[in-house]
Order: C-alpha cells, then structure tokens, then sequence
C-alpha cells in the first residue's frame, strides 16, 4: 500500500508537470469555465442556477475524456508500461493510479468550480449537498472509467483522440451542458441518451438541485453509474487481454 | 565448475506461422557474462522477453536462479534486473523518483547510490525526457540494479550511445560482473561482445549456430590467419606462396599472405627473409576477428 500511495504521489506531481495534462485538467476547463460563466448569467439566468453541474460536467468530461487516453497510450507504445513490468510495477497498478490521480486534479477543478461560480456568476448552490457530491463523484467514476477504456481499447494515439472526441463532442452537444436537451430534435435527444453527461446532468438538476427533469433523476444517476461500471469491467477484460497477448 | 543460474532447454516461441524462436537452448553459469549475438530479427529479444516473463513462449522450459519465469512472475522481478531494448520512463519522471518508485514496489529504501555510481544526480531536477540518451540508459541500468539481483537482462544497451558513453556503460557492466552477478547480454556489436562476454551463443534465424568463448568461436572458424610483412628490400616482393603461406596481394610495401598453420607459415616466411639477406621492417599476424567468424556463419546459414 506504501508503494501504491508514492507512486500516487509522483504520478500526482508529474501530471502537474505535464503541460499537456496540465492544459486538458486545469487551464482549458477553467478558462472555458470563466468565459461561459459571464456569458450564460447574462443571456440567460436561468441556466445560471446550475451554471456549477453543467460547468463541471464539462471540466470532468474534458479532463477524463480527453486528457486520459492519450498519455496510457503513449505508456503503452513508449514501452513505459513494459519498462514498469520489468521493475515489478504491476500494470493493474499503473492503471489504478492514472485513474486516482485523474480523479484527484479533477475534483480539484469541481471544487474550484463549486466554490466560485454562486461568488462570479450568481449560480445556485444546490439544495442537497450530499446530493450534489454523489452526482460528482459518479460523474468523475464514470468518466474516468471512460477515458480509461479508450486508452486501453485505442491502438495508437491517433485513434485515442478519435475515440475521445467521439464522446467528449456528443457530450458538449448533446448532453444538456450547455443548453437544456429538451431543445434538441428528438433524435438527437435519444442519441444524447446513450451518454454519461446526459443522465449526471438530469441527476444533478433534479436530485441536488431540486429542479424537474425529463428523465427520473434517481434513474439517471444509476444509469451513469452503470455506465461506469460496464466500462470498468470493458477495461479490465480488454487489459487482461493485452497482457495475454502481450 | 560453477552452477548454471539461467537454463534454457528446447525454447520455442511462434508469431503465427513464423518460428521466431526454434529449438534453443543453453546454460549461463554463475558470475558469467553470456552474449546472445545475432542479426537484427535473429530471435535474441524474443529470448529474453521469454526469460523476463513477459512474453510467453510455446515450448520448452525455462530457469533463472531456480524460478520459472513463465509462471512465478512475481519471484522473477526479486531475482532479475532488466534493461529492456526500447525501454522508456513517463517524460516528466526525474531520476529520484524513478529510483523512488521501483524501490518502493520492491519493497527497499530509495538507492539513490546507484544513481552516484551511474553518474546520475539523485537531486537532479532534470526530467526524463530532458535527458541524453547515455542518461537515460544509464537510468535504466540503475533501475535494473535497485533490487539487488542476482541475474541481470541487458538487451543492446549501448545502441544509440556515442564512443564515451559507449565506454561509461562498458565499464560499468565489467564493475557489475566483479560484483559477481550473472549478465545476459543480447548484442549485434561484435567489438562489444568479444570485450565483455565469457561465452557468446550466436543466434541466427531463431537458432543456435555456435556456442563458446568468444577466442573458441573465432577459432573454430573457416577464416585463414592474416600475416602482413614489410622487409627493407622487398625481397618478398612480387609476392609468391611460400609454404603454407598462400599469397593473398601486395599494398604499398607490404606483402599479405593468408594460412591456416600460424606459426609455421611466419617460419617459412622469416626463413625467406633471412635468407634472402633482408631485414623485417615490420610483421603483423591477425587471426580472424569474431565479425568475420560472425558473417561467415550468417553467409552459410545455422549449420555450424
């Protein structure tokens, strides 16, 4: 355990090094975050009351989505993961600890996001606390989760950032972020459907923030953890594979 | 006689149709160093993937220091050190917390004093991919070394160094090998291997085609001894056979002859000289280098 919690906290600093990563975690979130921000609590308050969900939404989707795949591929054609298997590192390990630091620079940002949109925009703070936090932490599980199977699953980087933007543009389009999925044509609103960022939307507006929803928000937070959980699974037999193979 | 540490007996390994490992075995005794040479794609990182575990082979068995690789993955990592050929770190690691990381899976305290040893600064704020190539393999080396094995894996570490780089790591293998640790090395430089190895196995097309001291294989071959002899009045000169030393052609001043028999064909050729009434101005007796023994074999195949 002493080894899994040094490796978390090398791994934790080079993130912070990576400019690469630095920029899909923090900058680009944030500086999207704050533009958004002045934008949507001016043309239309309304969606400023979940200004925070919809905003972290982003950042975590963007982070994970976007920001995982390609650095576990890399490892992977690098030979870093086969240079970590000589030394005794098990990949199951390097895994893991991608994804918990994923999950810690990624709560960060949330947090930055929780605190400061109701103090710059005049967001909402949610009505359930814990609410709100169990939405958060089953979007970042399954987000994460996601971003990892696209690692695992991608041959090359190329097809890595294919793949996440496969998700992560659906998601800004789709997934009631940026506008309510309601507007959207009902096509588009069932192809919405099949996405994380669409049913931990409907779950923080109705659970934490005690809004109506399309979808029973309840329902919707399980699906998102559903999702989750068949990606982990995905990702663990694919993993299991490649070492097979490998 | 010392106790053989690596063992491989009938090690097979196929890419689909493709035998790429056919039938090899050998032994690498204790505080040996054993070379695997052979061209690009003859099958050496294949073995060695094989040994380290971390690529499984279709037949055959295999022991490092008591422990199949193949299946007690986990005893094999406290037994073997391993430089991998494309081995590489995350970018932003620095040589510390490289050093940190893999101790703490062995479960040992950081050995930043192989750092030291390697020439590395365990202070250094360097990253990894701020590094120069000799760096970072002698990063690797170091790595391979943290959890005090008793075999270590060093598969083409110099590929890709410069001549002083090349030197640094040459020495620090020969420190390694006073040590008392058994070296596999797997290498397509002649010159690299005849400096370092006790024995050399050389691989060609998935197969073993000779296995012995480096001076044994050389010798073993079909190569002629070259002797290259200037006299003052070049008395020898236009060349003819002399003996058993056969005329190969003349290059400035110098006559060249090729023979099988070393020693009397210098005889016969100094009897020459002498009596002719010359003096030798300068003699040169080269016996066939491990490359030309090594192309030999290449130009005729697996068959010793």
């Amino acid at each position: 355990m002493n080894a899994f919690f040094k490796h978390l906290w090398i791994q934790f600093k080079m993130d912070i090094r990576e400019r690469g990563t630095l920029m899909t975690y923090y900058l680009i979130p944030l500086v999207f975050y704050f533009v958004m921000g002045a934008v949507i609590s001016s043309i239309n308050p309304l969606a400023s009351q979940t200004l925070a969900a919809s905003m972290v939404i982003f950042a975590v989707t963007m982070g994970a989505v976007l920001g995982m795949p390609v650095p576990i591929v890399k490892m992977r054609e690098s030979g870093v993961l086969r240079s970590y298997r000589v030394c005794g590192i098990p990949g199951w390990a390097v895994l893991c600890i991608q994804s918990v630091s994923a999950f810690l620079h990624l709560l960060v940002v949330s947090l930055i996001i929780f605190v400061t949109a109701p103090l710059f925009f005049g967001a909402s703070y949610p009505q359930s606390f814990i609410a709100y936090f169990l939405s958060l932490f089953i979007l970042l599980f399954a987000s994460i989760m996601l971003g990892l199977l696209i690692g695992v699953v991608a041959r090359s980087q190329p097809i890595a950032t294919m793949l996440s933007q496969a998700v992560f543009l659906p998601t800004v389009m789709l997934g009631g972020i940026m506008f309510p999925a309601s507007m959207l044509p009902e096509p588009l609103r069932a192809v919405g459907r099949i996405l994380p960022a669409t049913h931990i939307m409907q779950a923080f507006s109705g659970l934490a923030y005690g809004l109506s929803t399309d979808i029973d928000a309840t329902l919707s937070l399980l699906i998102t953890a559903g999702i989750g959980i068949v990606a982990t699974g995905l990702t663990v037999v694919r993993f299991k594979a490649m070492g097979k193979s490998g | 006689m010392a106790e053989s540490v690596i063992s491989v007996q009938g090690l097979i390994k196929r890419y689909g149709s493709v035998a790429a490992v056919n039938d090899i075995s050998f032994e690498v005794k204790k505080g040996e160093v054993f070379g695997l040479l052979g061209p690009n794609g003859a099958g050496k990182t294949t073995i060695l993937e094989c040994l380290e575990g971390i690529r499984k082979s279709d037949g055959g068995t295999m022991s490092v220091d008591g422990c199949d690789p193949q299946s007690e993955g986990r005893k094999i990592r406290q037994i073997l050190g391993v430089q991998l050929q494309s081995s590489s770190l995350p970018e932003a690691i620095r040589p510390g917390e490289a050093m940190t990381l893999i101790c703490a899976w062995h479960g040992l305290s950081p050995r930043f004093d192989l750092l030291g040893h390697f020439g590395l600064d365990p202070q250094d704020k360097k990253q990894y991919c701020e590094m120069s190539t000799g760096q970072k393999r002698r990063l690797h080396l170091a790595l391979a070394l943290a959890s005090d094995p008793t075999v270590v894996v060093l598969d083409e570490p110099t590929a890709g160094l410069d001549v002083q780089g090349r030197a640094q790591l040459h020495d620090a293998i020969r420190a390694l090998k006073a040590t008392g640790v058994t070296i596999l090395l797997a290498t397509h430089d002649m010159a690299e291997a005849e400096s370092l190895c006790d024995r050399i196995a050389i691989i060609i097309r998935g197969r073993i085609a000779v296995t012995g001291t480096p001076a044994q294989i050389t010798s073993a071959g079909h190569a002629e001894t070259r002797i290259t002899l200037w006299t003052k009045r070049h008395c020898l000169l236009p060349g003819k056979d002399i003996g058993g030393a056969r005329f190969l052609k003349q290059a400035e001043d110098y006559g060249i002859w090729l023979c099988r028999d070393t020693a009397s064909a210098v005889m016969e050729l100094l009897k020459e000289v002498q009596m002719s009434g010359d003096t030798v101005e300068d003699l040169r007796v080269e016996r066939p280098s491990l490359e030309e023994r090594f192309l030999e074999l290449i130009e005729r195949g697996v068959q010793p």
